[in-house]
């Protein structure tokens, strides 16, 4: 027996994984006075990860290890680099936030950090343990984090939703999983496209492939299994939100779009229907939930399932229609990449305002780009470009989803298409309502005007980072077509 | 055939652990309930790899990577109902419907 | 006899020899120790909980964090058993790998000392 590990191509987990002990170990030695450095390290640690990143890329070679388990190409790169980028903007945003809660500071960064490192391997996982222990790596801190706010109520609550639907998804799609196992004797990728093929008309093959849909319909919050998705959005801790409907939820759908687009796509008389589905009812269900939303951050919660619902679209219709996947993958990939960049975005101009209001009700907000236009303009231009209004950066995550299912073609990718785009008119309308209520209506209240509620200079960084990216992005595309490009390039490893 | 067997047990385990995870009230007694789901998956790993018998045990590795996971998430799912039980004094999940809509 | 049943001779010499072990650590004992038996220690030892009361007894939420720790290095050793019949043609490179992981054990130990929930007060 003999596998050789290539350490430059481990280099962003190695890091991290350094980073972690590091963080773990501070916290152990340093008093109260000194915990500013626990952070510190934490951001440190991530900005170094993205150097092995950089030199990977510049080489450009796939690099595999473990007989084809473990593989680093183009397109996994590009998530990293994107999962370490939100995680980066995730701690810039916490800074300030966490120290202010005044408890557990390292475990916070702890727990944040061994979530980004599970996101990294899932994004280089070419068979379903590496895949499971990535999407439970990710998932598993974040059931604490959620609940980090001890002594509040609704943050309890957040948390154990949260535990109990995770551990159920996990549990469905191991049963899946087994099953697959069971009728081919293959884990990797490679071995389940060649086993898979053609074998959709087994009931156990259908059963198999079904759990494993509805396991990651839960992980990433689609209609019907996004009921967790809002109470936990609500409770947790808002930079944790961020990071759960960024990171987690790109995660859970690179495990998704892998299996799909490299384990089963022989298989994909069987998934298609149902990824159909799940796209109609998420986008349709997420959007009219959020019309009613009084409350900022359940509004955002809302929006993300329906952003969901636009993520699934290319690939449903590509795989009903049974074109070809690759132009649905690169769509998705560039949705999600966009998706990332200007929520959170969205998450930091809320935490940011929420400083000034104390409160997530919309009413609350009512008039605050009257006593900081700035807070209004940033307010402004994220959620406009949540709603995909040219020149900001999710126009481009809108278009480059219909021009992939206008390839595509078909009676039922006309359908989806339409029922996509009246969503989207939906969507304009309660997006629009928050920033006519931060810039139209008169104050309700008080704001809070004190130095204590300026954004800390952590958070404004994560600010402006997001900014330059949505409004870049929105005015040269040519930003991330190239993330789109990459995923082209998959390594199907074995 | 010996397979269908524990096929069957495993399929029972995992139905029992979802009825027990929708209608017991206690946190504790769902968090039994899925450590009998994935029970249940193991289970069903061991049987297919006895049968394929593969070279590298992938069934077997499966099967110890979920007793892992499942550790962890009983240790993280037991520090939550601590976590509620000091707040509230009780375990019942139907207390819990602070947010809804 | 058989060499089937010839393995078996094995078993039975290995029994007999646990059987003796055994009675003799107790024979002994029983002769050398003071006995002074009270109603206390006669009771049925539980690991050192009152046997008696109903089933639905609460128990101090303390052993939580011991039940955790048991959990943690029980886990580990699922691990090390797998790895031990390999070592040999695993070489440095694993033994270096498992020092690795059980470091990383380690340290979540010396946190849980170091927080202090392993002092019964």
């Amino acid at each position: 027996m003999t596998f050789t590990i290539d350490y430059l191509a481990l280099a962003p987990e190695l890091v991290i994984v350094g980073t972690l002990l590091v963080v773990f170990t501070l916290d152990m030695v340093l008093t109260r006075p000194k915990k500013f450095w626990i952070a510190t390290a934490a951001v440190a640690g991530t900005a170094l990860a993205a150097i092995p990143l950089v030199i990977l890329g510049v080489q450009g070679e796939t690099r595999s290890m473990f007989d084809g388990s473990y593989v680093v190409d183009e397109f996994a790169l590009v998530l990293k680099g994107l999962f370490i980028v939100a995680a980066y903007l995730v701690l810039l945003m916490s800074h300030h936030y966490i120290e202010s809660e005044r408890y557990y500071q390292g475990e916070y960064y702890f727990l944040l950090l061994a979530s980004v490192l599970g996101s990294l391997v899932m994004a280089s996982s070419r068979d379903l343990i590496i895949l499971f222990i990535g999407l439970e790596l990710t998932t598993a801190p974040l059931f604490l984090l959620t609940g980090w706010r001890k002594g509040d109520a609704k943050s309890n609550e957040a948390s154990l939703k949260y535990f109990i639907l995770g551990v159920l998804s996990t549990a469905i799609l191991l049963y899946g999983m087994s099953f697959l196992y069971g009728l081919t004797g293959e884990i990797t990728f490679s071995g389940l496209a060649e086993a898979t093929a053609g074998r959709g008309d087994e009931p156990a093959m259908v059963m198999a492939i079904l759990f494993v849909i509805v396991g990651f319909g839960f992980k990433i919050a689609a209609v019907p299994f996004h009921f967790w998705a809002p109470d936990t959005y609500e409770g947790a801790p808002t930079p944790i939100t961020a990071y759960l409907s960024v990171n987690s939820k790109i995660a859970g759908f690179v495990a998704l779009l892998l299996m799909l687009y490299i384990a089963l796509p022989g298989v994909s008389e069987v998934w298609a229907p149902a990824l159909w589905i799940l796209a109609a009812l998420s986008m349709t269900v997420g959007n009219l939930s959020a019309l009613r939303q009084t409350n900022i951050v359940r509004l955002l919660a809302y929006s993300s399932v329906a952003q969901a619902g636009f993520m699934l679209v290319p690939f449903a219709a590509a795989a009903v229609v049974g074109a070809d996947l690759e132009e649905a993958f690169a769509a998705t990939v560039v949705y999600l990449a966009i998706y990332a960049v200007m929520n959170l975005g969205a998450f930091a101009v809320v935490i940011a305002g929420a400083r000034k209001t104390r409160s997530g009700e919309l009413s609350a907000w009512a008039g605050l780009a009257q006593v900081d236009s700035r807070l209004g303009v940033l307010v402004a231009v994220f959620f406009f470009s949540l709603a995909g209004i040219p020149p900001l950066a999710g126009w481009f995550a809108k278009f480059a989803m219909f021009r992939s299912v206008m390839i595509a073609g078909g009676t039922t990718t006309v359908v989806l298409a339409v029922i996509a785009a009246v969503n989207a008119v939906i969507a304009l309308y309660y997006y629009a309502k928050v920033v006519k209520t931060v810039w139209v209506d008169d104050p309700t209240g008080e704001f809070v005007e004190d130095v204590e509620a300026a954004p800390a200079v952590s958070l404004r960084l994560a600010l402006w980072v997001s900014l330059a990216l949505t409004v870049a992005i929105g005015f040269f595309p040519a930003l991330v077509t190239f993330v789109g490009d990459a995923s082209r390039v998959i390594a199907v490893g074995g | 055939m010996i397979l269908s067997q524990f096929l069957i047990l495993a399929a029972a385990l995992f139905a029992f652990g979802i009825y027990g995870l929708l209608v017991r009230r206690n946190i504790v007694l769902i968090l039994l309930s899925v450590e009998l789901m994935l029970t249940a998956v193991n289970i069903n790993f061991i049987a297919f790899e006895s049968v394929f018998r593969s070279p590298d045990a992938i069934g077997q590795v499966f099967a110890i990577f979920i007793i892992t996971i499942a550790a962890a998430e009983v240790g993280i799912g037991l520090a939550i109902v601590l976590m509620i039980f000091r707040n509230r004094k009780s375990a019942n999940v139907d207390e819990l419907s602070l947010m809804r809509y | 006899m058989s060499p089937y049943f010839e393995s078996y001779l094995t078993v039975g010499a290995f029994a007999g020899l646990g059987a003796v072990l055994v009675l003799g650590m107790l024979g002994i004992a029983a002769v050398l120790r003071p006995t002074n038996p009270t109603s206390a220690k006669k009771m049925t030892y539980e690991c050192g909980v009152d046997p008696v009361g109903s089933g639905w007894s609460q128990t101090y939420v303390r052993y939580y964090v011991f039940g955790l720790l048991f959990v943690i290095f029980e886990v580990e050793a699922v691990f090390i058993f797998p790895w031990a019949i390999i070592l040999e043609r695993l070489g440095v490179f694993g033994l270096v790998e498992m020092m690795i992981f059980i470091f990383i054990l380690v340290l979540g130990l010396v946190y849980a000392i170091r927080k202090g929930v392993l002092e019964w007060e």
